[in-house]
């Protein structure tokens, strides 16, 4: 019973919850842009509104891999509320992100092209340090289970505190927030107009949307890893860290993909190695 | 007993000869097919039959094996320097002499000839004569078609398929021996005939490029030989017998010996291509495609690592070990880096292989039983991804005349049932549930607890998601309804199919392959993989199966409606013109679009990279094999 609640919590109130935030996200934007901003339910409402669209595609390839996507990602999200493997959600979830670069890819919008590129280069960006961090979660833990990680005595934030500042790089990446938008370029009408988004539309749209919202839940879940011995501390770890996030978005510009590949790389790595040998050593 | 290793040892080599002798082009087919079909029985046959301690065969018209043996070796290296003397490569004369003096010392002054048996299969020996039986024989199938194809384009006068099929069916049974031998006399004459053999296959076409990397391929393979000749020695020396078997129990022996047993892993090192001796395995991509199939999917490379997987007990728990393992991981990354900045869909292959065996070879030294059985799940599944993939590029290249992968944008639109294959294998290299990246996982999990190991794999494993899923996508393309489907002969079709339903197949096998072939092996390390959780929970894998499974068919009776939708042509902020890729620009011009994709050569460009790659390559390997001492 406890495995069936888990599941639909994982299935269902997580891509609302991610809904939920989509919408808290641009209404705390909108107020740091000094605006009134949507209501909270927007996202929702433009997801719903996009499932009436007329469905329009490329070829059948688009829609196979924007459903891929949203199924891989469910999955992801799905096992990770289940208490699975770290490893298996990571994977499973990579299924997700190859799909929407391949759909992107199967037509010959050169615009989603470009997008596609640059998104396979935000997946090298942070693909290693995610591993990295989960090793770190293992040696720290002992298991690649999450079961076993949430049966932790003390805050796994105290032993991996360098392990969690790469994981916000990761956050920003997989989030797609600024400087690291590139893929997407946020907002239409710029350099790339939607970049790897550009040709799905309608439904199909609606489903990458969706699907996005699981991964956002499922990498906040990452960070709630963090800080499993109290909800509160949990919950102030994830508000201040989503906040960061917001205030990152909004103060920096968009970058180029070399200085992010270099810089983040860069950072990234010497940050879980030394994290590591500290594990090591300990 | 007897006569299935006959079968699978000797049966190509007579099959071969026929190829050779009767040219008629009736009678190939017949036995090549026919071959084919006998070694894939015989080593099913074998592989129920079970592993067994020791067997030899008895004489042949009263001359023992053993002298025949040595005989065959002398002359094969006769031949080969033939080949230096013929090529004017120093190397190869020097390197192949000095064989010559020190296999001689070693067989006629230093080795006291007691009987050791000849042959002795563990579940690692069958499961690679069921690669090699298997896999091989369908890419020799493939090769009948293809290789007519070949030869039209080439306009030749006189055939050349005698002596290919010659060299490519006696490979086959040149590796059963190998995977087989017990006497490392054996096994060292086993590895120069595949040595010679892709000699002359990558050479088959004789222009200058084919000639120089065949050179290439066998001066590095002599210096393998060498390493390996030197090493059998050494280690000789130590434990005194010429059984593997004994070697493998008698563990690590002291600095010479483990520095011998260094040597030996280094020819497979250089038999697998490993940096800084992946550019015979780059060049031998001039051949034939069911060349470079057979090379790098079931066989030659896999000699390589099998023997520094088969020699994993003999150094366990020695700094070795070690740089054994951060050989390959810094093998299984450079070539993922190098891949990346690639265009040539065979090449991509080609580092793609190198890495895997990398990771391979990593496995083979972290040497956790986990290890152990990443690296076997990784050579099987990857035999059957790889061979897939090069068929299929094979096929697309004799049908759109490139091995670009730009040239592939789209393919789907000409060739949907190859492209389809193709997008299929590149799937089964890359994401879960298939084999391969099972045993990337297990990998990942079993090295998750030495950090440079555990840095190189992670860094790997994402460039090697960057070129898959770019090569992937762009296969992906429209089709107007009703276009009719592209046909392939059959020869051709079926290989492809076969391995194509294997490589997705076998991976829901994944359980039950660890349980009835693996683990046995492993229990007498005494060490048993808890299989409830992690990288092996049975669970994890059927689970995953079913529910990614139910999540394709999903998406696929999605994807039927993309038919019915209304036509539309890809946004490009202008009005589009027609199908044929261009928008209304500024001043009412017509302005065609395209896009490329982004290799990132300022970073890994194969000139930038590689000098830097063979440099630490080479350090790392004289740190593998002066780090015995």
């Amino acid at each position: 019973m406890k495995y069936v609640i888990l599941a639909f919590i994982g299935l269902v109130v997580a891509p609302l919850a991610g809904g939920l935030l989509a919408g808290i996200d641009r209404r705390i934007t909108a107020r740091l842009q000094s605006r009134q901003g949507p209501p909270i339910r927007q996202a929702l409402y433009d997801v719903l509104k996009l499932f009436g669209k007329e469905g329009l595609a490329l070829n059948k390839w688009q829609i196979i891999c924007a459903w891929v996507y949203l199924i891989a990602a469910a999955l992801a999200c799905t096992l990770f509320f289940l208490q699975s493997d770290l490893l298996l959600i990571f994977f499973v979830q990579a299924v997700g992100a190859v799909f929407l670069v391949m759909g992107a890819m199967a037509g010959r919008s050169p615009y989603s092209q470009v997008g596609a590129q640059r998104e396979l280069i935000q997946v090298l960006t942070y693909e290693p340090l995610l591993v990295l961090v989960f090793v770190c979660m293992y040696l720290a833990a002992g298991s690649f289970n999450i079961s076993d990680i949430l049966a932790v005595e003390s805050p796994l934030l105290a032993q991996l505190p360098l392990a969690y500042i790469v994981l916000t790089y990761i956050l920003t990446i997989k989030l797609r927030k600024s400087p690291f938008d590139f893929s997407t370029s946020h907002h239409g009408h710029q350099e790339l107009v939607k970049g790897v988004l550009t040709e799905y539309s309608g439904p199909y749209l609606a489903l990458t949307e969706v699907a996005h919202w699981y991964e956002t839940v499922l990498l906040l879940g990452v960070c709630a890893l963090f800080w499993t011995t109290n909800w509160l501390w949990m919950a102030v770890l994830l508000m201040a860290t989503y906040f960061l996030e917001l205030v990152i978005d909004n103060t920096m510009a968009r970058m180029t993909w070399r200085w992010m590949l270099k810089y983040v790389w860069g950072i990234g790595l010497a940050m879980s190695v030394v994290n590591l040998i500290w594990l090591y050593a300990g | 007993m007897s006569n299935l290793l006959s079968i699978l040892i000797l049966l190509p080599v007579l099959s071969a000869l026929a190829c050779y002798i009767v040219r008629s082009g009736a009678v190939r087919r017949l036995v090549v097919t026919v071959t084919g079909g006998v070694l894939s029985v015989a080593s099913v046959a074998l592989l129920l039959r079970g592993s067994f301690e020791a067997w030899s065969p008895g004489t042949l018209f009263g001359l023992s094996w053993d002298l025949i043996i040595t005989v065959l070796d002398f002359a094969l290296l006769g031949v080969i320097l033939y080949y230096g003397f013929k090529l004017k490569s120093l190397f190869i004369q020097i390197f192949t002499l000095a064989q010559i003096v020190l296999l001689s010392v070693f067989e006629f002054i230093i080795v006291e000839h007691v009987a050791v048996p000849a042959f002795r299969a563990d579940n690692l020996s069958l499961i690679m004569v069921l690669i090699v039986s298997i896999i091989g024989s369908l890419i020799c199938i493939f090769g009948l078609p293809y290789m007519n194809r070949h030869e039209k384009h080439l306009n030749l006068q006189k055939t050349k398929q005698p002596e290919f099929f010659f060299y490519l069916v006696i490979f086959l049974g040149a590796m059963n021996g190998l995977v087989l031998a017990n006497n490392i006399l054996w096994l060292y004459f086993f590895f120069e005939v595949t040595s010679l053999c892709s000699f002359r296959l990558i050479g088959h076409d004789g222009t200058k490029v084919a000639v120089a990397n065949a050179t290439r391929a066998l001066w590095m393979n002599s210096f393998g030989g060498l390493g390996f000749v030197v090493g059998m020695m050494l280690a000789y020396n130590a434990v005194e017998t010429l059984s593997i078997a004994a070697l493998l129990t008698a563990g690590p022996q002291g600095a010479l010996a483990l520095t011998g047993v260094a040597l030996i892993c280094f020819a497979g090192f250089v038999k697998a291509a490993q940096v800084p001796f992946q550019s015979w395995l780059l060049g031998a991509m001039v051949a034939p495609t069911p060349v470079s199939a057979l090379l790098h999917s079931s066989t030659m490379v896999k000699a390589g690592v099998y023997i520094v997987l088969r020699l994993a007990p003999a150094y366990q728990g020695t700094l070795l070990s070690d740089t054994i393992a951060i050989c390959g991981a810094f093998t299984f990354v450079a070539c993922a880096a190098l891949a990346i900045g690639q265009s040539n869909g065979k090449k991509i292959l080609a580092y793609s292989t190198i890495s895997n065996l990398g990771l391979i070879v990593a496995c083979a030294g972290l040497n956790t039983p986990l290890a152990i059985t990443a690296a076997i799940m990784l050579i099987i599944f990857h035999a059957v991804s790889k061979s897939l993939l090069f068929l299929c590029v094979g096929t697309i290249e004799q049908e759109i005349g490139s091995r670009d992968i730009e040239d592939m944008r789209g393919l789907y639109e000409r060739m949907p049932r190859t492209s389809f294959l193709a997008i299929t294998g590149v799937l089964t290299m890359l994401l879960p549930p298939f084999g391969v990246l099972l045993g990337k996982w297990m990998a990942i999990e079993a090295a998750a607890g030495s950090i440079w190991v555990i840095i190189m794999l992670a860094l790997g494993s994402a460039l090697t998601v960057v070129y898959w899923a770019r090569w992937g996508g762009g296969m992906m393309g429209s089709r107007k309804p009703g276009q009719p489907s592209e046909s392939l002969p059959l020869l051709i079709n079926l290989p492809l199919m076969l391995l194509c339903i294997g490589a997705v197949g076998l991976s829901a096998a994944t359980p039950a392959i660890y349980a009835n072939l693996i683990q046995p092996m492993l229990s007498s390390a005494a060490l048993a993989v808890n299989t409830t959780t992690g990288s092996l929970g049975a669970f994890a894998v059927y689970g995953l199966y079913i529910a990614l499974g139910l999540g394709l068919f999903v998406a696929f009776r999605a994807g039927r409606r993309a038919p019915v939708l209304r036509k539309v042509g890809p946004y490009m902020g202008g009005a589009n013109l027609g199908e044929d890729g261009s928008f209304n620009g500024p001043m009412n011009q017509p302005v065609a679009f395209g896009a490329g994709n982004l290799y990132l050569s300022e970073l890994f460009g194969e000139q930038k990279l590689t000098m830097w790659v063979n440099i630490a390559g080479a350090a790392l390997l004289v740190l593998m094999i002066g780090g015995g001492l």
